[in-house]
């Protein structure tokens, strides 16, 4: 290729958030290829200062659309760990119940809604409604599910409303719970069509493979979402505390987003380390599904990473099942835990679809925040993919431009990175 | 002929466009009655010859006012969804504290000065910087309302906001009062539409929707008095989505 | 009277819930107070409930509730949405029960409303007395806390046993059918007595006075300071008509589906205390403040709605005490300090007598129209010509309005402009201001539209027989004015001397100007027209002026004169000073006003002036009978 090929792509799109693509290459040589993030900061850390433990919730869930269960459910943490509180086993069921609507919810969206165009060659969703009816029929459904059970456990999947200090506002009834549990066994089938459709083009993934430190909870009882230690496909386990050491953050200039860093140059985090890290705990339906789709931990094709994402939906289906069949038999009393007001610092975890979330709080005496950190996956991703880009752009530089741009496109789309939610800081002591 | 339609997002969770995905099988309604040209979330292509833009999230820099003055241009109705756009939402929080204070805080000594990204100003609602048409409020939008807004727009017919208090929808929902379980609600105040989800699920209204235009402050405030919620946490929770709006 | 044992009881009930025909709703817990909810089984119904956080009306009227439903694909496509399914309510208290009868009386009254009547016809209510009291009620005063009648059965539950009353052959046969009973013992109908003859004694309120005495104690202090006082504090949110058994006040409005096709028209709640109620699409609202809203409240039930009906309309529940969050909407207090009222000058409150006018017709569903006619007559008023698909005439007086419907974006109210006697087809005046008149402004001729009525009083035809007639007509005021104007030159030897007075904004704001040249050529007729200002460029030719400025130079004998005037609101004030200057005596006035309408039969409550419903007593009104009302003009 003699004549220089200059790609910008300006706001990717079927992405969260604003992010460019920058590809310049001249005579078969790569010269630059950028991830760069414009998203607008948003100043989080400015939004809680000084706010009372009580809005710490409510402020945080507006930090993203999609993972708003997530995020509610790491500051809930994180604030009744610095004050203390400890919350109930059904509080925990009831938890995890939502966490797995988020995660179905998000992961179907991503999967149907931003990757399989790419995957049948089109621009969007909108056309296949006339070429692939039935998939896309099948597709919006699940995501109905989800949502119908992320309103029926949270009140509603965006900003949740029951998700409480010491636990929920409003408990779902027996008949409610019997009847998600009907509609979440009706799904299976539905689920492994899906399943079914995303094997049939993996062909269309690209091939490519970087292995890098994956990071994401553990724990030796279950697929760990809610709770758990940190994870390290390098080091092992540690204790959420620890978290600081791992996720270094730097600043770039490309990038209104910091980049994080702990053994390597990057890391990765998300459904696929969680997969790599976490695969032997899939439950029967989880593993059926990874075993359609060909996976198996670890899987090093960051391209893949939606394909985990699948079988993570089979899996919190199942999980959610399962859980149910907990509550039912234990019945559900929606007693809350007491929250007293004392001083303290307290730092959570919680995987949200897109990846391991931290929260760290320090909270005085009389209940203000002065101290807060939240570390968000894809703020953790920004530098994977640009090592990812690096090391892929060489072998593209001889495919026709369009192709070089798509795939650049689909690797980023690939990790399903949440932007807007990404860009502020870490480190703020408020006075 | 079906009009255009656009959506462009701003400084958001973008949970307002996520409102409008999860209308799920209603979406194939939907693009029946308008052409959705342009959706950066959910579509490659786009197109600047659209009829309605909806934008959500607020105003935070110079090249974010240019951008959304030039969708003011090609749009023939702009409609502001969510409480970023319509009233600067949770973003405002931050206009509480000196500029240059956050700036120094949250990028600390990292070097941007004259980077454009971060050449952020106080935040602003949309109808601070060009006219707004119609208001789509709420943290995040009700998906429901969205609907109504765009069959009247298809329809012809201009989309009308409730102008009483959740109080409304509240009771009528038979809910128990959140003040008679502890809490204390903005709800008699704060613009209804929602349904009162937040009361209905026992929590008290946080006022996302935005006060009512002829809001009884006053009446508020010994109510709340009464129930022994102090000035500070009054204040606290006015100010967490209607930051410095007249009247209090 | 029947008595069961308990686990009899409980069979009964289960029974009902079991039976596929009906759906049995009854009172059951909801956190730590109680509602009227569907019965999943008979344990979950709590007859020793003290009060519910919503009445039973709920069931009747529901908050939300289709009239009908339409699809706008089709020229006139228009379904009723009856509610058929029977329903079995339980648990009832006696004053939700009087309550019930006092909603059937508006609903079922001399318009019979078809959804309430669906509703109504299909439950069967299963009263019970009551067991515990709230604080706040003071239902032993009122004489609501035992019922005679309106039940079809009413339980009594004691201690170890249920004692049945039947009220109805409906309720005896539903006894028979899913039932154990014996006959009642002399001792259990004792138990019975006993308790409905302690409960006066165990409230623990009462008002200082009868509530027969609440008219006329309200009828004085139409002006004490307490209506200031108490609305400064108050939120205006709704929540003591929400709450109340006898608000039966709605809205109404259309909703479209998605697919642009399918809709419904809507019924939901609505409440007089919201800043809304009052509003009409020029964008005045007529009872503005929050005084004159609290105040409205107080008068409907004390003493408005006791003068139409017969019935104090309060029944000392006690719901609107207990959840006011500002603690000013109890009635009991209220009466009591206005009855201890040492006011000096207690102003009395002149009230009309009510009139009701039976309309006997369809009620909510419109008719198919088409418009058969279509003339601009200024930028902003064009007048319609419509015809009845059926090709009958409507039937109408001068003076009278209609619905015009439009599906999918609503009702208007409008009135009629031409006179009965131009044959099958009517004419409309409308000027473009809201969502349903910007839409007629869209439709060609043979689009299809919906009308209900005629409604209102229509003007008073044999009063004005015999007289000299001076009309005075102000902007579109001139369009019901014209319907009696053409009627009194139809029938020209009846009357005796005509005068008509017209005044508009501007030369292009003339209306009718096919009438008005016409008008102006007549012999027998003393025509005279001005506008309000004009430009120089405009080549007008008459009077400017506001239409005050006519009134001076016309020479009729005052007693013997009867004027009518249509106008816009601010005009009355203004022209009626005039006319009394000229000697006119008050009940030689007659005016047409206009208000917020849904229903035009005196249900949605929106049009009240005081305890007159503008659609029913008016729109034609004799100046006399309203000119004290405070909420006239």
């Amino acid at each position: 290729m003699a004549s220089p090929i200059d790609i910008h792509v300006e706001h990717l799109t079927r992405v969260e958030g604003h992010g460019d693509i920058f590809f310049n290459a001249k005579e078969g040589k790569v010269e630059n290829v950028q991830w760069h993030v414009t998203e607008a900061p948003r100043f989080f850390e400015a939004m809680l200062r000084g706010k009372s433990y009580e809005h710490l919730r409510a402020i945080t869930s507006r930090i993203c659309g999609i993972c708003s269960i997530g995020h509610s459910l790491a500051s809930l943490k994180a604030t009744e760990a610095a004050l203390g509180v400890e919350v109930s086993e059904e509080t925990v069921l009831l938890r995890r119940l939502a966490l797995h609507g988020e995660n179905m919810q998000s992961h179907v969206l991503h999967i149907g809604y931003l990757v399989v165009p790419d995957l049948f060659g089109v621009g969007s969703v909108f056309p296949m409604v006339a070429t692939h009816k039935d998939a896309v029929v099948k597709i919006v459904g699940l995501h109905r599910l989800a949502n119908f059970m992320s309103d029926l456990i949270c009140g509603r999947t965006t900003h949740p409303i029951t998700l409480q200090l010491g636990g929920f506002s409003r408990v779902p009834t027996m008949g409610e719970l019997t009847d998600l549990k009907a509609r979440l066994v009706a799904s299976k089938p539905v689920t492994s069509e899906i399943a079914g459709v995303l094997a049939s083009v993996k062909g269309n993934v690209p091939d490519f493979e970087r292995e890098t430190e994956y990071i994401a909870l553990v724990d030796e009882n279950r697929y760990a979402l809610y709770d758990g230690d940190i994870g390290s496909s390098d080091t092992g386990s540690h204790p959420v505390s620890y978290y600081r050491s791992i996720t270094n953050e730097y600043v770039v200039g490309q990038s209104t987003a910091k980049y994080t860093k702990h053994v390597r140059d990057s890391y990765f985090v998300g459904a696929l380390a969680r997969f790599n890290l976490n695969e032997s705990k899939l439950n029967e339906f989880g593993r059926e599904t990874a075993q359609v789709l060909g996976m198996k931990a670890p899987v090093h094709n960051p391209f893949m990473n939606t394909y985990a994402q699948m079988v993570e939906v089979a899996d919190s289906v199942e999980d959610s099942i399962l859980i149910i069949d907990e509550l039912i038999e234990r019945g559900v009393t929606g007693d809350k835990a007491r929250v007293e007001l004392k001083p303290g610092r307290g730092i959570s975890a919680v995987e949200v679809p897109r990846g391991i979330l931290f929260h760290d709080y320090t909270i005085d005496s009389i209940g203000n925040c002065t101290k807060a950190n939240c570390i968000i996956p894809t703020n953790q991703n920004h530098a994977n993919i640009q090592k990812d880009m690096e090391e892929l752009a060489p072998g593209l530089v001889e495919l026709p431009e369009k192709e070089i741009e798509l795939t650049l496109e689909m690797l980023v789309r690939a990790y399903d990175p949440c932007i807007s939610c990404s860009t502020h800081y870490a480190r703020v002591h408020f006075v | 002929m079906k009009p255009k339609v656009a959506f462009f997002d701003f400084a958001s969770c973008e949970g307002c466009q996520l409102q409008v995905v999860n209308l799920e099988e209603k979406i194939l309604d939907l693009v029946d009655i308008v052409q959705v040209v342009s959706f950066r979330e959910a579509m490659k292509e786009h197109s600047n010859d659209y009829d309605i833009a909806f934008v959500e999230g607020s105003i935070m820099r110079p090249m974010d006012e240019e951008r959304l003055i030039r969708i003011r241009t090609n749009a023939k109705i702009l409609v502001a969804i969510g409480a970023c756009a319509c009233s600067g939402g949770v973003n405002k929080l931050r206009n509480k504290w000196p500029l240059a204070d956050v700036i120094a805080e949250v990028y600390g000594d990292a070097r941007i000065e004259g980077n454009p990204y971060f050449d952020v100003f106080p935040t602003k609602a949309v109808r601070e910087v060009v006219a707004v048409d119609v208001y789509i409020p709420g943290c995040p939008i009700d998906r429901n309302e969205f609907a109504k807004t765009v069959t009247s727009l298809a329809f012809g017919r201009k989309p009308r906001l409730p102008n009483y208090p959740v109080c409304v929808e509240c009771k009528k929902n038979e809910n128990i009062c959140v003040f008679e379980l502890g809490q204390f609600c903005l709800g008699p105040i704060t613009r209804a539409g929602c349904n009162a989800i937040c009361p209905s699920n026992g929590e008290g209204c946080d006022g996302c929707r935005g006060f009512l235009e002829d809001l009884r402050v006053n009446a508020m405030k010994d109510i709340l008095r009464k129930h022994n919620v102090s000035l500070d946490q009054m204040m606290k929770r006015f100010n967490l989505y209607n930051y410095k709006r007249e009247g209090y | 009277m029947r008595t069961m044992d308990p686990d009899q009881w409980k069979a009964f009930i289960d029974r009902l819930i079991e039976e596929p025909d009906f759906d049995v709703t009854g009172v059951t817990e909801k956190g730590s107070r109680f509602v009227f909810a569907p019965l999943g089984q008979a344990s979950e119904l709590r007859l020793d409930y003290d009060i519910t956080i919503l009445p039973p009306k709920k069931e009747l009227l529901p908050p939300n509730e289709d009239l009908l439903t339409f699809d706008i694909s089709k020229p006139f496509d228009v379904l009723a949405a009856r509610h058929e399914r029977k329903k079995v309510l339980v648990g009832v208290h006696p004053y939700d029960l009087i309550a019930i009868n006092m909603m059937d009386q508006v609903y079922l009254g001399t318009h019979v409303d078809d959804n309430y009547e669906a509703r109504r016809q299909n439950t069967i209510i299963i009263a019970s007395d009551i067991i515990n009291i709230p604080p706040k009620a003071f239902c032993g005063s009122l004489g609501t806390h035992t019922v005679e009648t309106g039940y079809d059965l009413l339980v009594t539950p004691l201690d170890d046993r249920y004692v049945v009353t039947e009220g109805t052959p409906a309720g005896t046969a539903l006894l028979e059918k899913f039932a154990e009973t014996r006959e009642s013992s002399r001792y259990d109908i004792e138990r019975v007595e006993k308790l409905r003859a302690e409960l006066p004694s165990r409230y623990l309120r009462s008002p200082h006075v009868d509530k027969y005495k609440w008219s006329e104690i309200l009828e004085e202090n139409y002006e004490h300071p307490l209506w200031e006082e108490n609305a400064r504090k108050c939120l205006t949110c709704g929540t003591c008509t929400l709450v109340c058994p006898t608000c039966v006040c709605y809205d109404v409005h259309d909703e479209v589906e998605l697919d642009l096709e399918r809709g419904k028209r809507k019924r939901t709640w609505d409440g007089c205390l919201l800043k809304e109620f009052t509003l009409v699409g020029s964008g005045e609202i007529f009872r503005e403040t929050p005084t004159n809203r609290y105040r409205h409240r107080y008068y409907r039930k004390g003493m408005y709605l006791p003068m139409r009906y017969g019935f104090v309309a309060c029944v000392g529940c006690g719901r609107c005490a207990t959840q006011c969050l500002a603690d000013i909407a109890d009635p009991l207090e209220v009466m009591n300090v206005l009855a201890s009222s040492s006011m000096e000058d207690k102003k009395k409150l002149p009230i009309p007598e009510v009139k009701v006018h039976g309309v006997k017709q369809e009620l909510l569903i419109p008719k198919a129209a088409d418009i058969i006619y279509k003339e601009p007559m200024t930028d902003i008023d064009t007048l319609y010509r419509i015809r009845l698909d059926s090709g009958e005439a409507l039937g109408h007086r001068p003076g009278q309005f209609i619905e015009l419907s439009i599906f999918g974006i609503g009702e208007a109210p409008i009135s009629i402009a031409s006179s009965p006697g131009s044959g099958p087809e009517f004419d409309l005046l409308v000027r473009k201001i809201g969502d349903v008149t910007s839409k007629l402004d869209t439709l060609a001729l043979g689009d299809k539209i919906g009308i209900r009525g005629p409604f209102g009083n229509g003007f008073n035809i044999e009063a004005l027989k015999g007289r000299n007639l001076l009309y005075v007509g102000g902007g579109c005021g001139l369009a019901p004015l014209r319907s009696l104007i053409n009627y009194s030159l139809e029938h020209r030897s009846e009357f005796k001397k005509i005068s008509i007075l017209y005044g508009c904004k501007d030369p292009s704001s003339l209306l009718f100007r096919n009438d008005l040249e016409s008008w102006g050529t007549m012999e027998d007729v003393d025509f005279r027209m001005t506008v309000n200002i004009c430009r120089s460029d405009e080549g007008w030719k008459g009077n400017i002026g506001v239409i005050t400025t006519l009134i001076p130079d016309i020479d009729m004998d005052p007693d013997t004169t009867m004027a009518i005037v249509v106008g816009p609101p601010v005009m009355y004030k203004f022209v009626i000073r005039e006319l009394k200057q000229k000697g006119i005596p008050d009940e030689n006035i007659i005016v047409s006003l206009e208000r917020r309408m849904k229903c035009g039969v005196g249900k949605c409550g929106h049009c009240q002036i005081n305890g007159v419903y503008v659609c029913l007593e008016g729109p034609v009104f004799n100046y006399a009978d309203i000119m004290g009302l405070p909420e006239a003009f």
